[in-house]
């Protein structure tokens, strides 16, 4: 962290670190758990571990019977995810500058949609998006999932982009049309590369987001073509057959290792789009 | 080039800004637009560049008739306050890029720039991004961007704004011999009469979307058309006293000063008026005498200023050559010199 | 004014028609599938006419002689049939046979009817059995015709001569495709489980908001500004796992935890406490967990909106508080939380409407359970739109459902829209091509 601000020297951080330490004791335990069951077998009815294993690791190599490969599957899910981000880059980077700085009609109630669908209850769409892509035939497809995701995400997506063209300053503009450049030029060249790092951000948002989803893919196509970690991994544990959390795990960690690589290292971009960009 | 603006206007939704506004800048020339923060000069600045669009009227340079015309298809050069450079791309880059745009082979872009930035003094900065420049480098930047494709006309946008005292002055110069080696029509908008006075070949003055007057800077000091231009330039800033008008006479509102003005014949006794006196003619040599005190005394080095308050409590200012005789709380018997004196009707209008 | 506005248009229109076609779309459709008794039994395309038992039961009540007179058993061996039978001219002595033996014979099934065919002497072949019985075939019961018609033509043959307005009646209740009904919202105003699915959100929204994604939340950002920036970071990074973490996984830890042989079990066997399945073993239980599991994801967004905040009170604030003398109690009352009232407004609103229309944390742990205890609105709308045990997907309630769902969203954020002064949001474009 670039900016540190320091505790005051007048109030002791010893106490509020322990009070805390102790609240977060379950998280730490579940993540930590999680990790540590994928690798270990532990005698039944104890928490620790008596034996290192990869038993728990051998869905990499052996599919089981019904199931797809766990290698399809994130294939899938890597493109999903992808096409997801894209989607959504593409889309909000374009209607977030048009909100922020060209005039068209209907601009503020363009905004003010977009802040309302922000807060959509997604449920609402799912039931007839579900009807909807039944009737054209995308249901049981991924493009059709892709779409909705991104259409799902997309306010959020705008909204955040127009906050963050409202900080280029207009002299760039004005600079750039008097140096007779057009205003899709100006867009392209001149602010474009101003907010790489919200890009970037959002991005990095979407993927996260795209990777994590669960109900969309699960309702909108359960075929096992097109299937993706999360509908996999919630397969198997809703599969009373074999019942095996260290399994359960070890594809859990497998799915999440994606997430945490990203987080750890763009913490704090996250931090900003978790918090602060949602700021109305 | 000559730039025209004919009867131009310029109104926000419901708020009117400027009001048939007639302009004329001769070709070669540099003008400035002088004002207060709000009157309009930088709006006015928008609309020949193009940002803006004048809401009636017509902008012509030289003959062509311009008021439609985007932006890009004007051919003017403009150095912003804050400069504008883009922060992704290098000096070179900057400096290329109207011509980037024009899709002029990269080879002859290279050789302008060097070109460009020889004249401004930058051939050693082409590889910096602007972040790495001092103010001044990003000035001269800016202003090689802006001439770099030849404009019709440089529009300078309170270019000295962001710089310290010391690089304004230097650049003050600079801008001016770009101006004049470059032989381009210049608009010089500022609110700085410092700067306005030195830099350019005639002023125009405006006020809440009016210009007031336009003139050489030397004209418009000694012959100010109203008492808000005649307020406006001149540092330190001329004093006013009220009065009334009596048998050819300018009469203060006490009776102590009287002072016969030629302007004065024909205007009816008790016609309200101000009386204008800059500084330098309000000391020793004056010949119309005026008592009073000594509330402010400052000495700038070279020459001296005092405050000194009449008995009606008016204020007249004066700056002289160094003395050290006269101090803080003294009575003096100091004199106007009449013949240098404006005096103004109600309305602000010179008689 | 021309090329930006073009340029405008063409840059905005993919956002234009992604929201057209998976928001307004979906949402007219929800208001239209709402004004339906869709399901899984009436299908989304059409439907057919059938007879079935139960279209019998609903037409006893209105039009009892007829349906007695279609709930007949199906095969009689009746005078006209026989003089069909001996028109085909197969072997005579089947008819012989069928008006000596059998006539005025009832069968209330194929198989029962053609056991006697099969057993007559001539022994019909297997062919000829069915086209016999066809011949006796008396009734429309279980039928399916493909439009009205064809069951009336079959009603009129049998002998019921039913007036326009009986024929609708007929209709309506043989007709297998959904219908313009506005049940769905009686339904929803009358039953007793929507008026507990109604106190479950309220609970769910308004706990879960108050103790996580209001007070805990001000509590991690309060905690984390008394530590020097580095473990605060750290404690930031762990609050912020559950919202980062894939739901599936973050609800596979919490069953890890809560579950017979999982994390708390073994601990408290440690004990001598016998396992059980904390999450689902009782109502109380199930709720205890279901609001800490979104709590702890919803204490993230507070923490850091706050966190920012705080961080934006100049230091000043505090070293002179600090030399005023004030407690660090004392400091948080009066200098944090007084400038905290935005953001924490602005949490509240933003929080209430990803509550109400959060369903999958619960669905994922307790789908609702134990028996309908945590089922919250939009979790019941999903269940019975497009997911539940008993196979029959109801469109059209959980439509409606739905539909109350974006109604009460869009109320809210048009207020919160007013209350934000989302007007100073937009500024006029400054340059005008």
């Amino acid at each position: 962290m670039s900016e540190k601000s320091k505790a005051s020297a007048n109030f002791s951080s010893i106490p509020v670190i322990a009070l805390l330490g102790l609240l977060s004791l379950p998280l730490v335990v579940m993540y930590a758990y999680l990790i540590l069951d994928t690798v270990t077998n532990s005698e039944p009815g104890s928490l620790v571990p008596n034996e290192f294993t990869l038993e728990h690791w051998k869905f990499l190599w052996e599919t089981r019977s019904g199931k797809s490969s766990i290698w399809l599957v994130t294939l899938n899910t890597f493109i999903f995810t992808c096409c997801i981000t894209g989607v959504i880059l593409l889309v909000s980077s374009m209607a977030g500058y048009v909100l922020s700085r060209l005039n068209v009609p209907a601009r503020g109630f363009f905004l003010a949609g977009v802040m309302v669908l922000h807060a959509f209850p997604s449920v609402t769409l799912i039931i007839s998006i579900f009807i909807v892509l039944q009737y054209i035939g995308l249901y049981n497809s991924l493009i059709g999932v892709i779409l909705v995701k991104a259409a799902i995400d997309m306010p959020l997506g705008i909204w955040l982009m127009k906050g963050f063209y409202d900080t280029v300053p207009w002299e760039i503009e004005m600079a750039g049309i008097v140096d007779g450049a057009s205003r899709f030029t100006v867009w392209r060249r001149l602010v474009l590369p101003q907010i790489k790092p919200a890009i970037m951000a959002l991005g990095l948002f979407s993927f996260l987001t795209g990777w994590s989803e669960f109900i969309l893919p699960q309702v909108l196509a359960p075929g096992s073509q097109v299937q993706v970690l999360s509908v996999y991994l919630a397969s198997l544990i809703a599969d009373d057959n074999n019942f095996d959390f260290a399994t359960f795990k070890a594809v859990g960690v497998f799915y999440v290792i994606p997430v945490l690589i990203l987080y750890v290292f763009f913490q704090k971009h996250l931090m900003n789009i978790y918090g602060g960009g949602t700021k109305g | 080039m000559r730039i025209l603006l004919d009867k131009f206007s310029k109104s926000f939704g419901t708020t009117s800004v400027i009001e048939d506004m007639n302009l004329e800048v001769g070709s070669g020339e540099m003008l400035a637009l002088l004002g207060p923060s709000g009157c309009g000069k930088s709006t006015t600045l928008f609309a020949i560049c193009g940002i803006h669009r004048p809401t009636a009227g017509r902008i012509l340079f030289g003959d062509r008739d311009v008021t439609n015309l985007p932006s890009q298809e004007r051919n003017v050069g403009v150095v912003f306050q804050s400069y504008a450079l883009y922060p992704h791309m290098t000096v070179e880059e900057n400096i290329g890029f109207p011509l980037t745009v024009r899709r002029v082979a990269a080879s002859d872009i290279k050789k302008q720039v060097a070109g460009i930035a020889a004249l401004v003094h930058i051939d050693n900065l082409l590889d910096r991004k602007p972040s790495q420049l001092s103010g001044g480098q990003q000035q001269r930047v800016a202003l090689a961007r802006a001439l770099i494709r030849r404009p019709d006309v440089l529009l300078l946008d309170e270019p000295l704004a962001n710089l310290d005292a010391k690089l304004r002055l230097e650049m003050r110069s600079e801008i001016r011999r770009l101006q004049k080696e470059t032989g381009i029509t210049a608009i010089l908008v500022t609110h700085d009469q410092v700067e306005a006075m030195s830099m350019c070949d005639r002023i125009a003055i405006m006020k809440s979307g009016e210009i007031v007057q336009v003139a050489t800077p030397s004209q418009m000091y000694q012959d100010p058309r109203t008492a808000f231009v005649a307020g406006f330039l001149g540092n330190p800033p001329i004093s006013f006293l009220k009065g009334k008008a009596a048998h050819g006479a300018f009469v203060s509102t006490d009776g102590k000063l009287q002072m016969t003005l030629p302007a004065l014949s024909g205007i009816a006794d008790g016609t309200a008026l101000t009386l204008g006196i800059r500084p330098e003619h309000f000391g020793t040599a004056g010949n119309v005498p005026v008592e009073g005190k000594v509330t402010f005394a400052e000495t700038q080095g070279r020459e001296n200023l005092y405050d000194v308050v009449l008995p009606d409590g008016s204020v007249i200012r004066s700056i002289q050559p160094v003395r050290d005789d006269v101090t803080l709380g003294d009575q003096v018997r100091w004199g106007i010199d009449s013949k240098s004196a404006f005096v103004f009707a109600e309305d602000g209008t010179r008689l | 004014m021309r090329t930006s506005r073009t340029l405008g248009m063409v840059m905005i229109a993919p956002a234009a028609i992604m929201i057209f076609l998976f928001y307004l779309m979906p949402v007219v459709l929800t208001a239209i599938f709402a004004m339906t008794n869709m399901s899984t039994a009436t299908g989304i395309s059409g439907g057919a006419w059938q007879v079935t038992a139960s279209a019998v039961n609903r037409l006893k009540t209105t039009l009892p002689e007829l349906a007695n007179g279609i709930a007949e058993p199906r095969f009689v061996i009746d005078e006209d049939g026989l003089k069909e039978l001996e028109a085909l001219k197969l072997k005579p002595g089947f008819a012989t046979e069928l008006r000596a033996q059998h006539i005025g014979g009832v069968y209330p099934s194929r198989r029962e009817a053609e056991r006697d065919i099969k057993a007559l002497k001539d022994r019909p072949n297997t062919r000829e059995v069915k086209q016999i019985s066809d011949i006796f075939n008396r009734s429309v019961l279980n039928t399916r015709f493909e439009s009205r018609d064809a069951l009336m033509t079959s009603l009129d043959k049998l002998g019921f001569k039913l007036t326009p307005e009986q024929q609708q009646i007929v209709s309506d209740a043989t007709y297998t495709g959904w219908v313009w009904t506005s049940e769905n919202f009686s339904t929803i105003a009358n039953s007793p489980d929507m008026l507990q699915i109604l106190i479950n959100t309220g609970i769910y929204v308004a706990v879960t908001l108050t103790l996580f994604n209001v007070t805990y939340a001000l509590f991690l950002a309060v905690t984390t500004h008394y530590m020097p920036s580095n473990t605060a970071s750290v404690f930031r990074a762990i609050w912020l796992l559950p919202r980062i973490t894939p739901v599936v996984i973050y609800i596979l830890l919490w069953k890890w935890m809560t579950w017979d042989n999982g994390f708390i079990s073994l601990f408290l066997a440690q004990f001598g406490v016998p396992p059980k399945n904390y999450l689902l073993d009782s109502a109380y239980n199930a709720w205890f967990f279901v609001i800490l599991i979104n709590g702890f994801i919803g204490a993230s967004m507070g923490m850091l909106v706050f966190s920012s905040a705080i961080k934006a009170i100049p230091q000043t604030q505090f070293h002179a508080s600090e030399v005023d003398g004030a407690s660090r109690w004392q400091q948080i009352r009066y200098i944090i939380l007084p400038q905290l009232r935005w953001p924490i407004l602005f949490v509240t609103c933003y929080q209430t409407l990803s509550l109400l229309a959060s369903f999958q944390e619960i669905h994922l742990s307790t789908r609702g359970g134990p028996g309908k205890s945590t089922e919250v609105w939009s979790l019941a709308a999903f269940h019975t739109a497009l997911n539940n045990y008993t196979g029959n997907l109801e469109y059209g309630l959980g439509a409606a459902m739905a539909l109350v769902l974006v109604v009460v969203g869009l109320v809210l954020s048009l207020i919160y829209l007013r209350v934000f002064r989302y007007d100073t949001l937009i500024s006029k474009p400054l340059i005008e091509d």
